[in-house]
């Protein structure tokens, strides 16, 4: 899976499951100030996320750190290289 | 020079009679309803004291500060239900909390951390059964959010969270809407305007104005129950940010 695959996934997650629009889905965009999520709705972001990937990424601590879309798209990313093989 | 004597002598009495009156009235009118509750069930005994705590309200948010601050409600809902609603406010001034008495309904409010510790308001917070969104979990939080809604209680909310800076509408969280959708109790978007500086964030300062209380149509179960959270608080955002545009006259509904 390319990078650019993985991007398109993870924002397919926020278009599918939280109806925001494409134009808004920018790596900049921070996920709780732009695109307004709260803490329970990055529970459901992160269910969706492994349904989506196939991985197990709830008791990572890396998550607490996420804050842009960006960092979403590199920590999904950096579950590839780790070896987490995604299921789709 | 003239305007700010005026707006020193109205803040001076003001607070003079606030202070008076939250020393006096609190008590007498827990006095009056402790004593009431003795010859009646608990459920009754809760009714009365929220009562009290929306006539508390009233006079503190529109006899105190009359002439210099009038407050006006509308009730733009004709569907003729009675509720129990969960009330969804925008929050722009700490008078908020103090305008849902203007809501002609039983209501526990959700509150931050802050208003339970302020000496005599937090006192009646806590004995009302308002809920504190910040120390429980969500589970609890629902939890008893619906026991109220089931006994007929209104629940108003402040979804934002915290006052807005700059007046715009910030972003929601999800909670109240997910208790809504689990409970099945419908929505009530209301819009408060004219309350930006009475008073304004970070200060205690009065200024005169204008209030208005919109109580906009609700939104039934039935026309939300397939909405995911996330959806769902932000049509209830919009519907806010559309009623708060027509009534400062940037948009017509």
């Amino acid at each position: 899976m390319t990078e650019q695959e993985i991007i398109r996934l993870t924002n397919d997650v926020f278009e599918e499951s939280f109806e925001i629009e494409k134009e808004k889905l920018k790596p900049e965009m921070n996920i709780f100030q732009d695109l307004g999520l709260d803490s329970l709705d990055i529970v459901d972001l992160v269910v969706a996320l492994q349904e989506k990937f196939g991985v197990k990424i709830r008791n990572d601590d890396r998550i607490k750190n996420i804050r842009t879309l960006g960092d979403i798209h590199k920590f999904i990313l950096s579950l590839k290289a780790e070896g987490a093989s995604p299921s789709l | 020079m003239k305007e700010t004597l005026i707006l020193i002598w109205f803040n001076f009495i003001f607070y003079i009679l606030f202070i008076l009156f939250s020393l006096i009235g609190i008590p007498v009118f827990s006095a009056i309803v402790a004593f009431q509750s003795i010859f009646i069930s608990r459920r009754k005994g809760m009714k009365k004291f929220r009562r009290a705590i929306s006539w508390y309200g009233l006079v503190i948010i529109k006899l105190l500060p009359f002439p210099f601050v009038r407050v006006f409600y509308k009730d733009l809902d004709t569907s003729g239900y009675k509720g129990p609603f969960i009330f969804t406010c925008n929050h722009r001034s700490a008078s908020d909390p103090f305008l849902m008495a203007c809501l002609p309904y039983e209501i526990v409010q959700v509150v931050n951390i802050w208003p339970f510790k302020l000496p005599v308001l937090g006192f009646m917070a806590k004995a009302a059964g308002y809920l504190s969104i910040r120390e429980i979990p969500f589970g609890e939080f629902s939890r008893k959010a619906t026991e109220l809604l089931n006994e007929g209680v209104s629940i108003a909310t402040f979804p934002e969270g915290t006052r807005s800076a700059d007046g715009s509408l910030g972003q929601f969280h999800s909670s109240i809407f997910r208790v809504a959708l689990k409970s099945g109790y419908p929505i009530a978007p209301v819009c408060i305007t004219g309350n930006e500086k009475i008073p304004a964030r970070g200060t205690l300062l009065l200024k005169p104005g204008v209030i208005k209380v919109h109580k906009l149509p609700h939104l039934k179960y039935e026309d939300f129950k397939d909405m995911p959270p996330f959806k769902l608080k932000n049509d209830v955002r919009q519907i806010i940010a559309d009623g708060i545009e027509a009534m400062e006259g940037k948009k017509s509904l």
